[in-house]
């Protein structure tokens, strides 16, 4: 049998060897393939500095209204002053009720998020339960800890929001949860909202001003003005930072923007979004 | 042993014999498709029977529990560590049971020094475009048989050849919402129950009523409880499987 005692990530990490009742099969390029996500290049030379262009800057924005988290992000992925996709899905869902919203180098941010998924399921798979809020903040702290040589690096940073609602929370309550994190793994709960990458400093005065002094604070606020909110924001946001992209109206290109909710996540559809846009602009 | 092969069958026959007797009083186990999708359906005392395997995959095996966890563990392990190195749309169900299990069993009962599996296991993975839905009967000796329109694991060989002709002669053409479904599922269960239970008094096979089903079902769930665990292909999200809550089995049988 595989011996990874529950663990998931030792689990993968170790899959080189999978012995099955004593019968050992080689998965030669698992361990490569997984330790090479998480490793530095041995001979040293891309260092703070290089000429290496990463894809990054984002804006990702977590705020909690009435019924839960919406969670927004935008489409753009540039590389120096190049943009290099304007599709690019920075909220991903990773099981039921949790979701992350990545910033920082897409190639890290991607893996971690699939690491995540996949370890969410199997533990939910293995042990007949889910994993406990405070069992999957840590299972990602984690991964951005290991992350670390490439973040020290300057090239593989991954600063994320993750955002759930905890289903089993009182139906009077909202259990709706945002967490940010630090590059070295540790995690704050943030109350009220979160946002991160380079667009984020351009609103997250704004989202402050908006929760002390708004006319409805942000967990007051319905579906809409929440959705609505969230547009304005990003379209701020992609107002001062070139590497946020707005809302493209000749290719029809919209931010992601999802709910989390008691009955799980839902993605707000390009035309939810056409018709609250027409109260944006 | 092995030198002498006439010991070495009547030891494989000693072993066979051995697991069945075991096996023998196992609560059997239902797969069959509905509208949304398919259902495995059992009774038991407690203990979960009916497990997730992978987003299109569950499991129910009878046999001893210990065995059960460890083969639901390597199959477990095996699709999970697969899905990641590879990609959730390269887990099948036939790649595992041929690859993983089958032999694991087979090995496992042919080594007649060793311990043996004392397992019958029941796969179902649910079609996805051009693959069909498919049911997986494994047995303890590593035999596998694939059915595509209802499966059943018993005690033994008749059990699960009389459950099956109650399954065949109540299915339609038109595949079943879900409330239907999980009667009929839980008909075939008592057929199984039924003929284990007369086993134990006489040899006695004949054909049982709807009546006699029905109080099989009473007397059974004065101490137990129904299991069912969906595949469902309307759920959003990779994962189709869900396990039903006792609310919704109740609401769906009739039974309370």
């Amino acid at each position: 049998m595989m011996n990874h005692k529950g663990d998931f990530l030792s689990l993968l990490k170790n899959a080189d060897t999978l012995q099955v009742d004593g019968e050992t099969r080689r998965e030669s390029n698992a361990k490569a393939l997984i330790h090479g996500a998480f490793q530095v290049p041995s001979d040293g030379k891309v260092s703070h500095g290089t000429t290496l262009e990463i894809p990054e800057a984002t804006t990702v924005v977590a705020m909690r209204y009435k019924e839960g988290i919406i969670i927004a992000g935008d489409r753009r992925a540039t590389a120096g002053t190049a943009v290099v996709h304007d599709r690019a899905e920075k909220v991903l869902p990773i099981d039921t009720h949790s979701v992350l919203a990545i910033s920082g180098a897409p190639a890290m941010a991607y893996e971690i998020a699939r690491v995540l998924k996949h370890s969410f399921q199997y533990f939910r798979r293995s042990q007949l339960q889910e994993l406990s809020v405070q069992g999957k903040l840590r299972t990602l702290s984690r991964l951005i800890r290991d992350n670390l040589p490439m973040a020290m690096q300057g090239i593989g940073a991954v600063i994320p929001i993750f955002a759930l609602y905890a289903p089993q929370t009182d139906e009077s309550e909202n259990g709706g949860k945002i967490f940010f994190y630090d590059a070295l793994g540790a995690h704050f709960e943030n109350v009220d909202f979160a946002t991160t990458g380079s667009g984020s400093v351009w609103i997250r005065g704004v989202l402050r001003y908006l929760d002390r002094w708004g006319e409805t604070r942000l967990e007051e606020m319905d579906q809409q003005q929440a959705t609505i909110t969230i547009l304005r924001l990003l379209d701020t946001a992609s107002e001062y930072d070139a590497a946020t992209s707005g809302y493209n109206a000749k290719a029809e290109i919209f931010p992601t923007l999802k709910i989390i909710t008691r009955q799980g996540i839902e993605t707000l559809t390009d035309q939810y979004l056409s018709e609250c846009y027409t109260e944006v602009t | 042993m092995r030198d002498l092969p006439y010991r070495w069958i009547e030891a494989i026959q000693d072993r066979r014999d051995y697991i069945e007797d075991q096996l023998r009083l196992g609560s059997p186990v239902v797969g069959l498709p509905y509208a949304q999708g398919s259902l495995l359906l059992t009774v038991s005392k407690g203990a979960q029977k009916i497990f997730e395997v992978h987003d299109r995959i569950a499991l129910s095996a009878i046999g001893h529990p210990a065995d059960i966890e460890r083969l639901r563990m390597l199959v477990t392990d095996t699709a999970s560590v697969q899905a990641f190195q590879s990609a959730t749309e390269d887990v099948n169900l036939h790649r595992l049971t041929h690859y993983v299990l089958a032999h694991t069993f087979k090995q496992a009962f042919e080594a007649i020094v060793g311990e043996a599996y004392i397992i019958k296991m029941l796969l179902v993975e649910i079609g996805n475009g051009d693959t069909p839905t498919q049911f997986t009967h494994i047995n303890y000796d590593g035999n596998v048989k694939v059915q595509h329109e209802s499966a059943v694991i018993g005690g033994t060989t008749e059990i699960e050849n009389a459950m099956q002709d109650y399954l065949t002669a109540a299915q339609t053409d038109a595949k079943p919402d879900l409330p239907t479904a999980l009667q009929l599922a839980l008909k075939t269960w008592a057929v199984g129950r039924g003929l284990s239970q007369r086993f134990e008094d006489a040899d006695d096979n004949t054909e049982v009523t709807d009546e006699q089903l029905n109080d099989i079902i009473k007397t059974e769930l004065a101490d137990r409880e129904i299991e069912v665990g969906v595949l469902d292909s309307t759920l959003s999200g990779d994962t189709k499987f869900r396990l039903l809550t006792q609310d919704e089995i109740q609401a769906a049988s009739g039974t309370n």
